[in-house]
């Protein structure tokens, strides 16, 4: 069950640098969730799609076995890491840009 | 055409992006540069990740439903893809909100 604990692992590394280390705070603005919550019915949609079709497979040792749109319930946890460091980091670095610029 | 099933899903998460680009008046092009940076972070971050993991084989791809240009002739090129396309389809949909919701605005004046 080695993706599980990466994939929390992720979520874990995401939350400390988005609210400690570059403190964009994304997981504490609206904004964020209203983004994450229209993104994530198209990583389902992709998820059955890439599954479905069998285009990605996935080792069942290294999952717990819950699947969700034919995906490991982990790669939620994968997903959720991936946008919220995405837009964690893009915060960051448009604010360096703005104090650069005064 | 099976060679483009993980292709074309990536094909169609790019039309949306150019679509929300054009249509919300993002012009990320101006702002590539701070993209590059964010996305060398997780492409760094996730592709090691993502390498070690079909290296042990927790996931692996099916050989005729990829385009077949793989890094370290294990990892295909679909992956580095998805983690240029899916990180720019996330900052896309967060700057079309921004200005479809004007959150931004009352945030930035804070």
């Amino acid at each position: 069950m080695i993706y599980s604990d990466i994939a929390l692992d992720a979520v874990m590394v995401a939350v400390l640098l988005d609210l400690f280390i570059v403190r964009s705070k994304m997981m504490t603005r609206g904004i964020f969730w209203l983004t994450y919550g229209l993104i994530l019915p198209f990583q389902l949609l992709t998820n059955w799609w890439l599954t479905a079709n069998k285009i990605v497979m996935y080792s069942e040792a290294e999952i717990i076995g819950r699947r969700i749109a034919g995906a490991p319930v982990e790669d939620l946890l994968f997903g959720f890491s991936l946008i919220l460091l995405t837009l964690s980091l893009w915060e960051f670095f448009s604010h360096k840009k703005l104090s650069k610029q005064n | 055409m099976a060679h483009f099933h993980y292709f074309f899903v990536l094909a169609f998460i790019g039309l949306c992006a150019v679509g929300v680009n054009l249509g919300f008046r993002i012009r990320i092009a101006s702002k590539l540069q701070q993209f590059l940076l964010v996305d060398a972070l997780i492409i760094v971050l996730y592709l090691s990740w993502d390498i070690w993991a079909v290296f042990k084989k927790s996931w692996y791809f099916d050989p005729n439903q990829i385009i077949g240009l793989q890094l370290f002739g294990r990892l295909p090129i679909e992956e580095i893809l998805f983690f240029v396309i899916v990180p720019l389809m996330g900052v896309l949909t967060y700057s079309a909100l921004l200005k479809l919701t004007g959150w931004g605005a009352t945030e930035e004046a804070r």
